[in-house]
């Protein structure tokens, strides 16, 4: 039986770089469009509460818009989904069924933080605040 | 139901429990080996370390829910899954994709098929102990994970199908891209299936272990690659012609051997197949409209009836039977039929014979998908009375 030649193999890999990356000093590459963290403009959603409904996971719930930002008019129940990231499961089941596409979707994937993260910051950073 | 035969163990043997913590994958299965000497005279097959109640919740929820669950069952049959279920959907809500949907759906499943042959076979040389091949067969592995996330958005779990189609589309740099991926690593496995099949280590590892007759394949309804690697030609790719597969030209693998050696053959050949079949995809992918389904405008009530579809997963056969009663948003009764549920549980007089370091090849070579078989737990309480289930009444058939 003859050998296959995995010597040439082994001293091709020698020479090269690893094929692994150092992750969290180095970035993975990743695709732009890839399933990353996903969070409501608030300036178009309607707190209609369908993305919670719909959610596979039960990742969102639907939440009061805190004291100190502008409630936009569209908004009678003045609530936003807050995702929380570490349930979610990045099916973007909730962008896609959203009436008014209020979503903003991104490739942000590194999310494996010790503290509960969710989409509060992202959300409301797209309201202005209102000082009192 | 009573009991029938109690199978007596004889004194001389040992009992060596292989896993649950690593039989031969790094899942939870426990196989109680009796072995007289290094001969393995008995086999149990003790599953439930990893039972999710998928049905159950799948019953909680929502249709359209549901969709996402069936993909999480298994992280590496994932749009398989998605797609039966989907498909049992579109059956009782009478939806036809368009040719481009269903083209689609084919190179996402043929993609996850390439991946999945790969893991198996990369694992099978870890597990004779060949580690640089499994190194070697993992990277290149990545370049199928590569086109999969360019085609559904994420590496493994793709959430790629949707009722009346699939949730992604593609343009031409993707196509270009994906075609580029699957061209270099068709090559790759040309490679690793010779190595597979002139290596000493890996043939004398695999050549006449596992032997499953085909008459034994087919009374113990063994499917996938584990039936064609004993020459039993079953495939509900060409059988049912679901989806795209009957515009799009392919060979139902198929080997005589029967044996280890013979079920990685057939997934080497398969890879190749499937490779095949995505370029092809690529080349001919219609362009008769949208793919892409507006999820707000599907229906949330899905009319009366049952249905059962089923597809080809990468281990075999896979049913879904779905049950709507027409009223609630919810399904009635969802059933998953996995293929390792048949071949694992099934093959247990598979490994009688073997000396007992050839058990994890035997189980390996089976491909074993131990969420996806984690779904059945049998049930049949009487009135005061208890009993226990014997492995013939369990396998039906040898012990």
């Amino acid at each position: 039986m003859r050998r296959p030649k995995l010597l040439e193999l082994v001293l091709q890999n020698l020479l090269r770089k690893p094929a692994t990356i150092q992750y969290p000093r180095e970035k993975t590459p990743i695709e732009e469009d890839s399933r990353g963290v996903q969070y409501a403009d608030l300036t178009k959603c309607t707190g209609c509460t369908l993305c919670a409904l719909e959610c596979p996971a039960d990742a969102i719930k639907m939440v009061p818009i805190p004291q100190g930002y502008e409630i936009p008019a569209k908004n009678p129940k003045r609530i936003y989904p807050l995702i929380d990231y570490l349930k979610c499961v990045f099916c973007y089941r909730c962008v896609k069924v959203c009436p008014v596409n209020a979503y903003i979707v991104t490739s942000k994937y590194d999310i494996a933080v010790p503290v509960q993260i969710n989409s509060e910051e992202y959300s409301l950073s797209t309201v202005k605040k209102v000082s009192e | 139901m009573t009991v029938t035969k109690v199978v007596e163990i004889p004194l001389v043997t040992t009992e060596v429990p292989i896993g649950p913590q690593h039989p031969a994958l790094h899942e939870p299965l426990l196989l109680k080996v009796y072995a007289d000497g290094e001969e393995v005279v008995k086999v149990e097959v003790n599953t439930g370390y990893n039972h999710r109640g998928v049905e159950k919740l799948c019953e909680k929820n929502t249709f359209y829910r549901d969709i996402f669950i069936a993909g999480r069952v298994c992280g590496i049959c994932n749009t398989v899954h998605a797609d039966c279920y989907v498909r049992a959907l579109e059956y009782l809500l009478d939806i036809k994709p368009n040719n481009r949907a269903r083209y689609l759906r084919v190179l996402a499943m043929e993609l996850e098929r390439i991946h999945s042959h790969m893991i198996i076979n990369a694992i099978m040389a870890e597990i004779v102990g060949f580690e640089t091949l499994f190194m070697q067969i993992m990277l290149d592995r990545e370049r199928v994970m590569k086109a999969k996330e360019i085609l559904t958005g994420n590496r493994v779990l793709g959430d790629y199908m949707m009722v009346g189609g699939v949730r992604r589309d593609i343009d031409e740099v993707k196509r270009a891209r994906i075609k580029d991926l699957l061209v270099k690593l068709k090559p790759r496995v040309e490679f690793y299936k010779k190595v597979f099949e002139e290596d000493e280590t890996i043939v004398k590892r695999l050549v006449n272990i596992g032997v499953l007759k085909p008459v034994d394949v087919t009374s113990h309804s063994l499917v996938g690659p584990t039936a064609r690697g004993s020459g039993v030609r079953i495939d509900s790719r060409a059988s049912d012609k679901y989806d795209a597969y009957d515009e799009i030209p392919f060979n139902v693998i198929t080997r005589t051997e029967c044996d280890s050696w013979a079920r990685m053959m057939v997934r080497w050949d398969e890879t190749l197949e499937a490779l095949n079949m995505c370029l092809y995809v690529l080349e001919k992918l219609p362009a008769d409209g949208n793919p892409v389904p507006d999820e707000k405008r599907l229906p949330r009530i899905i009319p009366q009836g049952e249905s059962y579809a089923r597809v080809e997963a990468q281990r075999g056969e896979l049913t879904y039977y779905v049950m709507s009663d027409g009223k609630s948003t919810s399904p009635f009764r969802v059933k998953i039929r996995t293929p390792s549920f048949n071949n694992i549980i099934n093959s247990a007089f598979m490994y009688i014979g073997l000396s007992l370091a050839d058990v994890p090849v035997a189980l390996t070579s089976l491909d074993p998908c131990i969420s996806c078989m984690e779904r059945v737990t049998v049930i049949d309480l009487e009135k005061n009375t208890k009993y226990k289930l014997t492995i013939k009444e369990l396998a039906g058939g040898k012990v």
